[in-house]
């Protein structure tokens, strides 16, 4: 059951130094996503999402535990193994869009690509094949700050899709658009995600994203717990 | 390791660049200003090189050998001796020396030759060249020059040009021309003028003698041996062979020491040039942390990020390079004229028509361009790609790794500045070991800044706060808050000016030192001196007719007389001063230590006195023996005492004149100095003995303060090169804090936006930028200061007596560190005056809306 998934968190452990004191973020946790699982993160402002998350992409490393992505232990890995892991293995759409103010909307979802060493014609075509799939097609030379902060997004969740990554990270990805811009984001994400097979994890405030979950867990006092087993107690 | 996501990322660095056109234009031009400096002075100094080493290969010609006299002078007997007893038949020989054409303002080199003998050494002069040998040795005096010389004088062949030597003018008649086979030859002979033997003999009071003969001996070494051992033997007493070229290489090792001197004040422009690079490359990175974290979080890596920065450097650095030899090669145009008006002053006739623009400088320009600006560049771009990707999205942990790392960076640049200190120590260290101890106390010391400006702030920030209020206090606070950021352009203000004060209480030293030299060397009333080719020597001779004339003149109660001439001592070529002065000479003379009894000697026995300079670059103290050729073969002297000399940094050795008649039979007189009679003005006895002077000979004849202001004349203008340098080093570092504030200062647009949108007025803002530069200038001013005293400490006491022997007056005046703190406030003000108009100008809506 276990080599199904494809992420596995066992007793992970992570804490910082505030002053003299530790705090401690995240105690013992555990978590299994499988193969396709589109999976929401609740949890309050500095309860640990992002630090999760970070855990996941191997941007950081845990104090002590294993973070198994795909099958590889990835807090064991080198600062450049880790990288080079999240080149291939990871798609991220976060809050601020974060899109290379200095690259094209087309050249900011080739980037991961070229990072990979795609260079042929093959992967020109995906790149705008996810262009038009988030419907910019007619935008593809502009800069971002040309572009709506709906239109951002859009660019960075094309981004995020291009490579093929095994799993996307999404953090607060509608946190900076207007309701109705973001209701249209989350939908046209949840629908790639799934169109094309990949697994998620939305990390949020917003309880409403529950809907579109396959499962929803919220993060209190560094442990992972189930959003309806919560409910229902 | 290079991947195919480079072009994707130099293309977003090249995008970044070219956004930011202000911020790229000012590393390039840190970089181009640092290589122009550098450039300018190397070409000038290989130009004035090559000037010279092709002059004296022409003019040395073929030759293997030269026979040479002890005294100044070789009797002629020695090369008919040579040729017919010794069958010696590849020797011409040579009488040289230098003069001054009508109508040209340089002094060329006068080559009196045997055009019959010529053949196989000098191309030019030979009779093979297509000299007309009748016309040119009929007698009259007749000369050859190059063409370009003749359209310069604008003459045509059979006119007449006057030739001054040592005042006096004769009229020589152009024969012809100098055919010269190429360019580089043309080059060389611009400022030669090929005369008879016997003219020349005739025009340097040389009848009989000569200066040289040159010889051509076999490259086989034992059949060389052979002949020179004949020719020793046919060789009378004190007269001696030797490679050619020994004495032009002796020559241009004197300014080795000057070319060493410039070179490292270019470098220091390029230190300067190194911090700006530094600081631009910093606040491109720290501009663009969000950017580069964002593709640490797609997938970039550490070294990826690394290269990309690296390569931004190296494209910057090429084009600063580029930049700055074409700026470099112009600026030579001004300096070499400098630079040769400086060797001409102290230490030999030298032309240098045209730049030599050669590969050597500019390579060497390239790679030190191209290297200063990599590693500037390197620690930016290594911060910029060691930053953890989720904290290079949070900006103040920069700043407080900084605060953190302070006493590390104090310790570092302390124990620098004790390493550079006790490199100082190192007796036998030569002029580059003192530099680098310069630089390491520079080093050291710009690392400890950051901790000084913590420490100034709590001086400035009350002061401030009760001049200015809260914005006074703000201004204060804010350059700690962006430590990181203010440091740098701080320790580059602090470098430059710190070199201007430091070359500036040296030149101060020098001068202060040479005046009160000048005061006591200078006892006379009135001194005759006739014009020379290189300034600070006496390298031509009174008439005899005119000592005499001056000698009976009305008015003058005491007269005393001077000779100098190089002659050939144990220790290579040197500068022997007679004085008649005798026993009276210690009124004259600052002696630095003399062995007892000395001045009861000096008059008639074999004794000499040596300048410091001569002893500390020979080696020589009291008690030692000096070997001097003298026409009475190799004589010995004893040193017995050792005097200040500021003339010239070869040294000199003295000798009284009665000693000096004993042993020579010149009696040749370079300058008199004069007393007059109680009751005439000196003034009224100047002009009775120009009047007297006139029609005998062109001779200078000015009163003691005439003489004295003409001698600081020569001094400033040996120094104006280093002007210029220390000119050059404060505009660069003006530039530098230029940009460095208008980069901490456009980057502080939203801070400025939330200040305005919380009502500071555009007035209030302009306040409080101008502020906080002038705070930044007021710090690096007072930091400059004891870097400042610093540096000169070690030019006057290292790197000047290392260079040249000289001991000098350490004078620190008040009003050049005056100056230096107000030059450091006025280049920050200035440099914040652009950014703080924009500030105030700029409309809050939109610093607050941009990302």
């Amino acid at each position: 059951m276990r080599n199904s998934n494809i992420v596995d968190l066992r007793k992970l452990n992570k804490s910082y130094d505030e002053g003299t004191k530790k705090r401690h973020v995240l105690r013992d946790l555990e978590l299994e996503v499988a193969q396709g699982q589109m999976l929401v993160l609740l949890g309050r402002s500095g309860s640990g999402k992002s630090t999760l998350l970070n855990l996941l992409s191997g941007i950081d490393r845990p104090d002590s535990g294993q973070v198994m992505i795909d099958g590889t232990d990835i807090s064991l890995l080198t600062e450049k193994e880790r990288t080079l892991f999240r080149r291939t293995h990871i798609g991220f759409v976060f809050q601020a869009f974060n899109l290379i103010s200095t690259l094209t909307a087309y050249e900011n979802i080739v980037l991961p690509l070229r990072l990979q060493g795609k260079k042929d014609v093959a992967t020109e075509q995906l790149a705008l094949h996810f262009l038009e799939e988030v419907g910019l097609a007619d935008r593809k030379d502009s800069y971002p700050d040309r572009l709506s902060g709906g239109e951002q997004q859009r660019v960075a969740i094309a981004r995020a899709l291009a490579h093929e990554p095994s799993f996307i990270l999404a953090d607060e990805p509608t946190g900076n658009l207007d309701y109705k811009t973001g209701s249209k984001i989350l939908s046209m994400l949840a629908d790639l995600v799934r169109k094309n097979g990949r697994t998620m994890i939305i990390a949020t405030h917003d309880r409403e994203m529950g809907q579109i979950a396959d499962r929803v867990l919220e993060l209190q006092e560094g442990q992972l717990q189930e959003y309806k087993a919560i409910q229902e107690s | 390791m290079p991947t195919q996501s480079d072009d994707l990322l130099w293309i977003s660095s090249l995008r970044f660049l070219l956004k930011h056109p202000w911020q790229l234009a000012l590393s390039i031009l840190g970089v181009a200003l640092g290589v122009a400096m550098v450039v300018s002075i190397d070409l000038s100094n290989s130009s004035a090189q090559r000037a010279f080493s092709l002059s004296a290969e022409a003019v040395a010609g073929k030759a293997t050998h030269e026979i040479v006299g002890g005294g100044e002078q070789l009797s002629e007997q020695v090369y008919r001796h040579l040729r017919i007893d010794g069958g010696i038949r590849n020797a011409a020989p040579v009488v040289q020396g230098f003069g001054r054409l009508d109508g040209l303002a340089r002094s060329f080199q006068i080559l009196g030759v045997d055009p019959i003998a010529e053949g196989p050494f000098r191309d030019f002069s030979s009779q093979e060249s297509g000299i007309d040998l009748a016309s040119f040795i009929q007698g009259s005096a007749t000369g050859l020059v190059s063409n370009p010389v003749l359209q310069e004088l604008a003459l045509e062949v059979n006119d007449t040009v006057g030739v001054s030597v040592g005042g006096v003018v004769v009229p020589i008649r152009i024969v012809g021309t100098i055919e010269v086979a190429n360019e580089r030859t043309e080059q060389a002979l611009e400022s030669v003028l090929v005369v008879d033997i016997s003219t020349a003999q005739r025009l340097f009071d040389m009848r009989g003698d000569l200066s040289r003969i040159d010889l051509i001996l076999s490259a086989e070494q034992q059949e060389q041996q052979d002949q020179l051992q004949i020719i020793r033997s046919l060789l009378p007493d004190g007269v001696e062979v030797q490679y050619a070229g020994s004495s032009s290489e002796t020559l241009a090792q004197m300014t080795r020491a000057f070319e060493l001197n410039l070179q490292a004040l270019s470098l220091l422009a390029l230190l300067v040039g190194m911090f700006l690079i530094y600081n631009t490359m910093t606040f491109s990175v720290v501009q663009r942390l969000p950017l580069i974290g964002r593709m640490r979080a797609l997938g970039v890596t550490k070294s990826e990020i690394l290269a990309m920065i690296m390569r931004e450097a190296v494209l910057v650095g090429l084009i600063g390079t580029m930049v700055g030899i074409a700026s470099g090669i112009a600026l030579a145009q001004l300096l070499v004229r400098l630079v040769t008006q400086s060797i001409n002053d102290l230490y030999f006739v030298l032309s240098v028509q045209e730049l030599t623009i050669t590969p050597g400088p500019i390579l060497k320009a390239t790679l030190l361009g191209l290297g200063a600006t990599v590693l500037a560049a390197f620690w930016p771009a290594r911060e910029a790609s060691e930053a953890q990707v989720t904290t290079v999205l949070k900006r103040s942990n920069r700043e407080s790794a900084l605060m953190k790392r302070l006493p590390r960076f104090t310790g570092l640049g302390i124990v620098l500045g004790l390493v550079g200190g006790s490199l100082l120590l190192i007796p036998s260290g030569g002029i580059v070991v003192g530099y680098i101890s310069l630089l390491l106390v520079i080093i050291g010391f710009s690392l400890t800044i950051p901790a000084c400006m913590v420490g100034l702030a709590s001086l400035f920030r009350p002061v401030l706060g009760a001049l200015n209020g809260i914005i006074g206090t703000m201004s204060v606070q804010g350059l700690l808050s962006e430590l990181s950021r203010t440091s740098v352009p701080v320790a580059a203000l602090v470098v430059a000016v710190a070199s201007t004060v430091g070359v500036g209480v040296m030149v101060d030293s020098f001068r202060v030192t040479v005046v009160s030299w000048l005061e006591s060397q200078l006892q006379a009333d009135i001194y005759v001196q006739p014009p020379s080719s290189v300034a600070r020597f006496a390298d031509a001779e009174l008439l005899p007719e005119l000592v005499e004339v001056l000698q009976q003149t009305q008015g003058v109660e005491r007269v005393h007389s001077v000779y100098s001439e190089t002659i050939t001592a144990n220790f290579g070529p040197t500068n022997l001063v007679t004085t008649s002065l005798g026993a009276l000479a210690q009124q004259t003379y600052e002696i630095k230590r003399a062995e007892s009894g000395f001045w009861d000697r000096f008059p008639n026995q074999r004794v000499v006195m040596v300048s410091e300079v001569y002893a500390y670059r020979h080696s020589v103290s009291l008690g030692d023996t000096i070997q001097l050729q003298t026409d009475k073969g190799l004589q010995e002297f004893l040193i017995e005492a050792m005097y200040y000399d500021y003339a010239s940094d070869l040294g000199s050795v003295t000798m009284n004149r009665e000693v000096y008649d004993r042993f020579y039979d010149n009696r040749a007189i370079s300058g008199l100095a004069l007393y007059a009679s109680e009751g005439t003005p000196v003034e009224v006895l100047v002009e009775r003995l120009r009047e007297r002077a006139d029609g005998l000979q062109e001779v200078f004849i000015r009163s003691n303060r005439g003489l004295r202001e003409a001698s600081i004349e020569i001094f400033d203008r040996t120094f104006t090169v280093t002007y210029v340098l220390r000119l050059l080093a404060v505009i660069v570092a003006f530039v530098g804090i230029l940009s460095s504030l208008m980069a901490l200062q456009l980057e502080r647009a939203r801070e400025h936006a939330v200040l305005r949108a919380n009502g500071m007025t555009p007035g209030q803002l302009w306040n409080y930028v101008i502020v906080q530069t002038g705070v930044m200038g007021g710090m690096a001013g007072i930091l400059s200061l004891p870097l400042g005293v610093i540096i000169s400490y070690v030019l006057v006491y290292v790197i000047n007596l290392r260079s040249f022997g000289w001991t000098l007056e350490f004078l620190v005046s008040p009003s050049l560190l005056f100056q230096a703190f107000g030059l450091a406030v006025l280049a920050a003000l200035l440099a914040g005056m652009y950014p703080s108009i924009k500030m105030a100008q700029a409309n809050p809506a939109h610093a607050l809306r941009s990302e």
